[in-house]
């Protein structure tokens, strides 16, 4: 086929499209994006999983009533303020001219829809048990809900920052399965693609009543290995990663490209026991096996100095409820030697340490290093790494043999860590009366003073009867990319971008 | 050729009812899927109506009769993370996995083949040292740690190809270099084993009297014949790529059906466990017979036995 003649029209036209395209070419090469390396992916955008991983990608395109900031702290969302009406009803103001994707406004039609719907059991919503104590939700007016609880409930707006606001017309014109494919709410980001297994993408929302991101677009990428996780940082493909391993931390700092950003987060790394049988049922071999080991040159070796040494409690530095008065036990293997000569302890009865690999920072290792330093004092210990699946089994039926590993967040309150050394934390072997009963009395109040109280001497049952043994306030660790700016770790594990600048 | 096709598409259903059998009893002997896949805060009614939504309040075997029907209906039930069919799910991911495992087939093959040739024609020679040492290494290199080299020499120092995900050719070279790592010095070594012993029987004689040139002889009549082995090798090494690819999906984050079916084991979502092993042994049984059929197209003695 000749070519055509060039012809002046047609060099006008050639001129107009080279034109377009220079000045569209640097346009879409500004087009700034924020990639972050996660983890883990949940299976889906089903809302309602209680793990991090899930609530890093939902909060994206919807927020809760109050959220979290990276410390913990409860701070206004799509809520404005919560008065307390009475004992059990709590009135909502929620912030005036939120809008939705859809370009709809946010009201407490919404608030009401979701509530109920994560109340309703047939729905399985995950996260339910954060607010299992509220009742019901009522429309005052557009802008104002009444949240009922059965009971006075203090932790109620801690427990809604787990629940992401649904809008109702959407959900009630695409029903569960639309929402999860397509999450539509009020959040700074909005729904692009999601493509199972490798990543997550979504765009600025310019509506947004907490202002317009500093970038365009927002990719979370599910990176599996940590090492290519690390990787990936150096070599600038993401902005940010999470749960860097701690031997690959001087890979990132001194890459020149990243560096490292940490919290201690609010989970406490434990050793429990099994007390219903012996040696753990004797106090004297619990409180031996927590002189035997070196809690510090764990934190210090293992750990890198990272996170916190737990004060001989659950609960880490600041957290409500937390007991300055509190330390963690000397190191000192010949009273622990000696007390268990004294109770009578068979040195060579089998300690294995059930734990997960994986599962939190370094914690093979660690138990590795517990193991070791008992072996030190005589006792037979060993570890005993299980699968997940296995280990939730075995915890379920109280089978998890004489210590085994685990780590409770309190998200900054000690409700939510306490829990797990009641009857309805469903837990422990461990279970004493008093504590049971500050328990649910420090639940049944809203006075603040009052529930602090009970739980430093909830503390204190804690270190005296030694149901565990308290190791280390886990690090949160994440590496960042050197253009980044204003990001955060949070203690909650949630990553948060919507305030995040790129140089 | 075409009856035996047909009695082996027969006894598929069997082999496949076997695998469902195991797979439906393996996840129940470890653990109620309903205490691990729910919160552990889960209230007494999630853990109901996800009981019951399981058949788990039904006995085994009326629960494992309602699997079967809803097999034979094609229906898997919808996972519980994602409330989707459980078998779109898979098949979502599926194609990944696919694109991979053809790309680290082909690397192995093509290298493997070649090399394998190569060993051959310079028996005892350099090159069969060489490439026979670097082959043994090879094999003992676990993949995880080629990977991990992998990324930091073409990725980090190099900057010749990005670290994981998906995203185009480029994307693909490293995973697919290192699955092929895990047939590769196999493939050497039997093509080698497979061309010795048939460089010196008569018609490659009668070919090279004729007149062929030595290259000639080896591509036309040697290698179709030396295929036979390595094709009994490839038929057995499907699902052992299936394995190798679980481990390259997560160095390289490639989100392929490994990866899925590693969570779900993990979450215990048992229809997504289920739709993806019947998936996986349909397509390794698949496989086996293309193989078989190859084997019987290239080999007449095959073909009359």
């Amino acid at each position: 086929m000749p070519h055509p003649p060039i012809t002046r029209r047609l060099f006008a036209t050639a001129s107009v499209a080279a034109a377009t395209l220079a000045r569209t070419g640097p346009a879409q090469a500004a087009e700034r994006v924020l990639t972050v390396g996660a983890s883990v992916f949940p299976d889906s955008l089903l809302p309602g999983s209680s793990s991090f991983q899930s609530e890093s990608l939902l909060h994206q395109t919807n927020e809760a009533l109050f959220e979290r900031d990276n410390g913990g702290n409860i701070i206004p969302a799509l809520a404005l303020s919560a008065t307390q009406i009475d004992d059990t009803t709590t009135r909502i103001a929620l912030r005036p001219g939120v809008k939705c994707h859809d370009g709809g406004a946010f009201t407490a039609e919404d608030v009401v829809f979701t509530i109920a719907y994560v109340l309703d059991p047939k729905n399985a919503y995950g996260t339910l048990a954060r607010i299992a104590q509220v009742s019901g939700a009522v429309a005052v007016d557009p802008l104002t809900v009444d949240i009922t609880t059965k009971a006075a409930f203090p932790t109620l707006l801690k427990g809604l920052s787990f629940i992401v606001m649904q809008v109702k017309r959407y959900h009630e014109k695409v029903g569960v399965k639309g929402v999860t494919a397509r999450p539509m709410g009020t959040g700074p980001f909005m729904f692009v693609k999601w493509s199972a297994g490798d990543r997550y993408e979504l765009t600025a929302f310019k509506d947004h009543w907490g202002g317009i991101p500093a970038f365009d677009r927002l990719v979370f990428r599910e990176i599996p290995d940590a090492g290519t996780r690390v990787a990936s940082l150096v070599s600038g493909e993401t902005d940010i990663i999470e749960e860097v391993p701690v031997d690959l931390i001087p890979q990132v700092a001194q890459s020149g490209t990243a560096k490292m950003d940490e919290i201690v987060s609010s989970a406490a790394l434990v050793l429990t026991y099994d007390v219903r049988v012996p040696p753990f049922n004797d106090p004297r071999v619990r409180l031996a096996f927590d002189l035997a080991v070196d809690k510090a040159a764990i934190r210090q070796e293992i750990l890198k100095d990272r996170g916190e040494l737990l004060h001989g409690q659950l609960l880490v530095s600041g957290t409500f409820g937390f007991n300055p008065a509190l330390q963690a036990r000397p190191f000192d293997p010949a009273k622990a030697r000696a007390l268990l000569t004294e109770a009578g302890y068979d040195f060579k009865t089998p300690i294995p340490i059930v734990c997960q690999s994986g599962k939190y920072v370094s914690d093979v290792d660690i138990a590795n290093a517990a193991a070791g330093m008992l072996s030190n004092i005589g006792v037979a210990a060993s570890v005993n790494v299980v699968e997940g699946g296995v280990f939730l089994q075995m915890q379920n039926a109280f089978k998890m043999g004489p210590i085994h590993m685990i780590g409770w967040y309190s998200l900054g309150d000690a409700d939510f860590a306490n829990v797990w050394y009641t009857k309805g934390g469903r837990r422990a072997t461990w279970l004493n009366e008093e504590y049971e009963r500050l328990f649910v009395e420090a639940r049944s109040t809203n006075d603040r003073a009052v529930r602090e109280g009970k739980y430093m001497r909830m503390a204190e049952i804690l270190h005296e009867e030694n149901p565990s043994m308290f190791l280390v306030g886990l690090p949160s660790l994440y590496g960042v990319g050197t253009r980044v700016r204003n990001f955060g770790a949070a203690s909650d594990k949630c990553i948060r971008v919507a305030k995040v600048t790129l140089a | 050729m075409l009856r035996y096709v047909r009695r082996r598409l027969l006894t598929l259903p069997l082999s496949l009812l076997l695998v469902a059998a195991v797979t439906f009893c393996v996840l129940r002997l470890t653990g109620n899927p309903v205490d691990i896949f729910l919160d552990v805060n889960s209230t007494p009614e999630q853990v109901a109506a996800l009981t019951t939504r399981l058949h788990l309040d039904e006995p085994l075997p009326v629960q494992f009769g309602l699997f079967l029907w809803d097999l034979a209906h094609g229906d898997f039930g919808e996972s519980l993370q994602t409330n989707a069919p459980a078998l779109d799910a898979v098949l979502e991911r599926l194609g990944a996995t696919l694109e991979l495992a053809a790309a680290g087939l082909v690397v192995a093959v093509v290298l493997g083949v070649a090399l394998g040739l190569a060993c051959a024609v310079w028996r005892d020679r350099l090159a069969d040292l060489v490439i026979g040492s670097v082959a043994v290494a090879g094999q003992s290199m676990p993949s995880f740690w080629l990977g991990i080299l992998l990324i930091q020499v073409f990725a980090l120092r190099l900057h010749w190809l990005p670290t994981s995900g998906v995203g185009g050719p480029t994307h693909l070279v490293l995973p697919a270099v290192t699955l092929a790592a895990f047939l590769l010095p196999n493939i050497v070594l039997i093509t080698r084993t497979a061309v010795l012993d048939l460089v010196h029987e008569n018609f490659v004689l009668a070919a090279r009297a004729k007149g062929l040139s030595r290259t000639r002889a080896l591509v036309a009549h040697v290698l179709p014949n030396a295929l036979n082995p390595l094709l009994s090798f490839l038929g057995v090494q499907v699902g052992t790529l299936m394995g190798g690819s679980i481990i390259t999906e997560t160095i390289f984050a490639w989100p392929g059906i490994g990866r899925l079916m590693l969570a779900s084991i993990y979450h215990r979502d048992v229809p997504v466990v289920e739709a993806g092993v019947l998936v996986i042994a349909t397509g390794i049984a698949l496989l086996n017979l293309l193989v078989d059929l190859m084997q019987m197209l290239i080999d007449p003695r095959i073909r009359r036995a």
